[in-house]
């Protein structure tokens, strides 16, 4: 997903446009950059980070003009570069394009524009389209002729806006299978992915349909059918409502936005080829030792990990928190992995500098592309969750777990441990797993706030498993105490009766993730700890898999999840209880997408 | 843009309150239903409101006739034979002008203004709109399946019992093309959302603040308890009195010519409607919504009741967990059980049979114009018909 933006005329030119930009960085912020005409030429400043950050190298609210384009981008295809970053200008320099989307046939139009000569900057498909552009206009003269001439000859999904210093009044603009809307001022006019680029300004706006174009000038706009050429008259939308709301796209906190975004981000981490995936397993079977580390929640997936490598591919491989790091003694050949969201956290950055210094390999799983562990490492896998708003991970840490797996299950194979036949199957349950993901939220959020309601004036939990639901727990606990700033504590099952049992009485809430029946020995020591709370008059409240009656017994209360396969249900537990921390702490009144003393990437040691 | 409210239906659960008005026109904490829609209506710019009315309607008529004391312009369209949403919907045709419009089932209620969040969807996205919550139970209503984008996926009309999913909450933006679809449907409105989700055209708005749809008498107390939780403030009018030793606490709301005697205690959150008077030495506890011109005899307690106004309770009576209807009185030492000796959920015997409230604290439910006389006893969840009476309990 990315940001565009355009502006006709506006006092205060360079602030209006970074401003929109700003207010589309949730759709993305890898790299940026704005394109405005000065003295008829187009000035183009571009760069790789925040907006922030871009902003102070270029000053980009410094830049003059009258009519302009900004971008805000979030890499799905090709690097972090300051060439790949947006606006993308024609060789002539007259034309700069901003673009939202995917031109899918852009590798056969650019090999017909090398072979007539024309040179690029950069590997995008923007590119290929703003000369295409250029070439038009050498045809036709006119610019309206030239932009549709172009766009016949692209295909795939796209909102586009073209700027011209052939013509220093107007935007041009298309929409297809990609947003983009019309905001509509006083002798100023804009053009952006989403109303919040401009509800700053105007809250007059035009949504466009598909296949519709654009001729924006200061004080008029043409919107016209890309088939017919039609002029089309459209409905002027008038706005009253706060960029907040809006951006969460109609959810209450971009927590849940992200929860709901689940069943995408499993299949966007399905999608990542399986030779990178192949890759990570060929390290961790090449290396004589192998560490896992991440901190908070990656550190849970890191641990979750250990669980499947020693099922799947029986090894162990030690995971650790990043800011503890030092304590291993890394040596030349040893391999170490890094999971971090952002790829800033500076502990992980930190101890990831410690190990390639001692001469280790390194890998990472990253969702932010162009952050520093991505630069890092010698193997990243990109997760490509989408940008993750909320200060608690949800949709990133699944997606970390879930790719986790996906290593596990090659490595299997790698090291035989798995047959061909078990391989294929479980190749089979992760396809159908992002359905099972949908049907769960879906089916099970009423069960489940209404347990977080009756229990969201418990001060102190305990969240126990066995086996992976042990670091499962320590996961879920970490979400409960950062969202609804309650004490819960994460703990092997079988840790009750050396000691915390003793604080077992009524007040005492436990959340027990237990696993299905089939996994037999689990099952029972698991069942084995809720019978030592309940009989000591603790309330145990249990997410389990339907049919399992043993268990339902046991529990005050419990939410059932439908029958998937060991190899998932802690993955479909891990969702339950981060919805479960997000009712309780909605219940609770609590500022969930940005919890006290909290930051969404930790870049400070 | 102009609203469709649905007030025609006759919900026969809500016996046995519902004989003698409809849905819309329940009176909590003060506020009738309808009012209480009518007011976010107003607060989120809409204006023209289309009434669909049937069943008691004259209630409607007399409270709200032309719309001009609350704001708005009311039309008034009689569906004389109920055959269902899409066939009220249908007669609304011609008012409605080919324009999108606002859908609303009049008999939800909710604590916060949920047209402001249904209508900034439908701008945003220029689409269709549903307005989906989380109710308690999902099994009475459609349930809805979201996806990552809010678009609502999937409708399930009859959820097994092991679901618990997000609802309609019984209010649409709806573009005019549904007439043509209530056309290819023969009126069967269901079938028309599942049209207009399967071509990719449903959005959905969630709201998480307090809804309720009330299906049974009981349900009248979890809405009034909706509503006085969003309570923040205690409002007093100036022209009541309290008299001398009159203990408050909370958010206590008091009408005008309200009299409170002395030694009464009043805990918030808690309502006492117009020229109503409370006896010596009372105790109103929270959640307990007294009905304007109302009488509560010496030393009486009340909680976490509905009486919807012109009652007589009389002195040293006990009345909790209970809805009691309009004009009804009750003498001297009523005493409104309300819980099982093995405190078990209660079992109400309805019309329509038994029902498992689930509930462990329920009292009674008198309909309108209720004569109880004095020193009875009601057991938990006990129904008494609109117009019963019941003489007094005399032992010589």
């Amino acid at each position: 997903m990315c940001g565009i933006s355009g502006i006709v005329h506006s006092e205060n030119f360079g602030r209006s446009l970074l401003n929109s930009i700003k207010n589309l960085e949730y759709r993305g912020y890898d790299s940026c950059g704005v394109a405005v005409i000065q003295n008829g030429k187009i000035d183009l400043r571009k760069n790789i980070g925040g907006i922030d950050d871009v902003n102070l190298k270029e000053r980009l609210d410094q830049m003059q003009g009258k009519i302009g384009i900004a971008h805000t981008r979030w890499a799905t295809h090709g690097g972090v570069t300051q060439e790949n970053a947006h606006p993308h200008l024609s060789a002539n320099r007259k034309f700069a394009v901003v673009h939202n989307g995917i031109i899918s046939n852009y590798q056969q139009l650019r090999e017909r524009l090398l072979s007539e000569g024309v040179c690029f900057d950069s590997l995008t498909d923007t590119e290929v389209f703003v000369n295409l552009l250029e070439k038009s206009y050498t045809e036709s003269n006119d610019l309206e002729q030239a932009f549709l001439a172009a766009l016949q000859q692209i295909e795939g999904s796209f909102s586009i806006v073209m700027l011209s210093s052939h013509d220093p009044e107007n935007l041009y603009c298309v929409k297809k299978e990609s947003p983009l809307l019309l905001g509509l001022g006083e002798g100023c006019n804009y053009v952006g992915s989403d109303i919040n680029a401009f509800l700053e300004y105007t809250r007059k706006a035009i949504v466009l349909d598909e296949g519709e174009y654009v001729i924006l000038g200061p004080n008029e706009y043409q919107v016209r059918s890309l088939k017919t050429g039609k002029k089309l008259k459209k409905n002027v939308l008038h706005i009253d409502w706060d960029v907040e709301t809006s951006k969460k796209g109609g959810f209450s906190h971009y927590m849940l936005k992200e929860i709901f975004d689940e069943p995408q981000t499993v299949r966007q981490a399905m999608q990542i080829p399986k030779e990178q995936i192949v890759a990570l397993a060929e390290m961790f079977a090449d290396s004589s030792r192998s560490y896992m580390m991440g901190v908070g929640t990656t550190y849970y997936v890191a641990s979750i990990s250990q669980y499947y490598f020693s099922a799947l591919a029986e090894c162990y491989y030690s995971a650790l928190s990043s800011d503890e790091f030092s304590v291993v003694d890394i040596k030349q050949g040893d391999m170490v992995l890094a999971i971090s969201q952002s790829g800033e956290t500076y502990d992980t950055k930190t101890a990831l500098v410690y190990a390639k210094e001692c001469g280790a390999k390194t890998a990472a799983i990253v969702n932010v592309m162009g952050s520093a562990i991505s630069m890092m490492a010698d193997q990243v896998i990109m997760q490509g969750s989408g940008p993750e708003i909320c200060v608690v991970s949800t949709k990133a840490a699944l997606a970390q777990t879930f790719i986790m797996v996906r290593v596990a299950l090659e490595l299997g194979l790698i090291r035989r441990k798995i047959k061909q036949k078990d391989y294929k199957k479980f190749q089979n349950e992760m396809q159908e797993f992002s359905e099972i993901i949908e049907i769960v939220l879906n089916e099970q959020s009423g069960f489940v706030r209404n347990i977080a309601r009756d229990t969201s004036h418990v001060e102190h939990w305990l969240f126990l498993g066995c086996g992976v639901y042990y670091p499962v727990a320590m996961e879920s606990a970490l979400k409960m105490k950062e969202v609804t700033y309650q004490h819960a504590e994460g703990m092997p099952a079988g840790f009750l009766k050396h000691g915390t049992l003793s604080m077992v009485e009524s007040a005492l809430h436990t959340l027990f993730f237990v696993p299905p029946p089939e996994q037999k020995e689990l099952h029972k020591r698991t069942l084995i700890a809720m019978e030592q709370v309940k009989s000591r008059g603790g309330t145990v409240i249990a997410i389990i898999f339907q049919g399992d009656e043993l268990a339902q017994k046991l529990a005050f209360q419990s939410i059932n999840l439908p029958v998937v396969s060991s190899l998932f249900a802690p993955l479909l537990q891990m969702i339950i209880a981060q919805m479960f921390a997000y009712y309780a702490a909605l219940d609770l009144g609590r500022n969930i997408d940005k919890p006290r003393n909290l930051g969404k990437s930790v870049t400070v040691g | 843009m102009k609203a469709v409210i649905l007030a025609a239906n006759r919900s026969a659960r809500l016996s046995p309150f519902i004989e003698t008005r409809c849905k819309p026109m329940i009176r909590i904490a003060g506020q009738y239903i309808l009012e209480n829609t009518v007011r976010f209506l107003k607060a989120a710019g809409i204006n023209d409101i289309l009434l669909v009315v049937n069943h008691q309607q004259d209630l409607i008529r007399n409270v709200f006739e032309s719309g001009q004391k609350h704001g708005v312009n009311i039309e008034y369209i009689v569906q004389n034979e109920l055959l269902g949403i899409g066939h009220a919907l249908n007669l609304c045709q011609s008012s409605l002008e080919k324009k999108p419009f606002l859908l609303v089932y009049g008999d939800v209620l909710t604590d916060d203004n949920p047209y402001l969040s249904i209508l900034q969807t439908y701008t945003e996205t220029d689409k269709e709109v549903a307005m989906v919550a989380l109710p308690e139970s999902s099994k009475e209503f459609g349930n809805v399946y979201l996806d990552h984008e809010m678009k609502i996926s999937r409708l399930i009309e009859k959820p097994s019992g092991d679901q618990a999913n997000y609802v309609f909450a019984g209010m649409f933006v709806l573009f005019p093309n549904i007439f043509e679809l209530l056309e290819m449907f023969n009126n069967d409105i269901s079938r028309c959302y599942e049209h207009i989700i399967g071509t990719g055209g449903l959005q959905a708005c969630l709201w998480e603040k307090g809804w309720i749809d009330m299906i049974h008498p009981w349900h009248i107390l979890v809405a009034n308890q909706m509503l006085m939780n969003s309570w923040e403030t205690a409002n007093i009018d100036n022209s009541a009195k309290l008299l001398g030793h009159v203990h408050l606490e909370g958010a206590v709301r008091i009408g005008p010519n309200v009299t409170v005697e002395s030694g009464t205690v009043l805990k918030g959150p808690c309502y006492i409607g117009e020229n109503s008077y409370i006896g010596n030495n009372s105790l109103i506890r929270n959640y307990s919504a007294i009905g304007p011109n109302s009488t509560v005899g010496y030393g009486s307690e009340l909680k976490n009741c509905v009486l919807f106004g012109s009652n007589d309770i009389g002195r040293l009576s006990f009345v909790g967990d209970s809805v009691i209807g309009e004009n009804t009185t009750t003498g001297s030492g009523l005493t409104t059980v309300n819980h099982t000796a093995e405190y078990s959920p209660v079992i109400c015997k309805t019309g329509h049979g038994a029902v498992e409230t689930g509930l462990i604290k329920l009292g009674a439910f008198f309909g309108d114009n209720v004569k109880i006389g004095v020193r009875h006893v009601t057991g938990p969840g006990s129904i008494l018909n609109s117009g019963s009476k019941i003489p007094d309990s005399t032992t010589i």
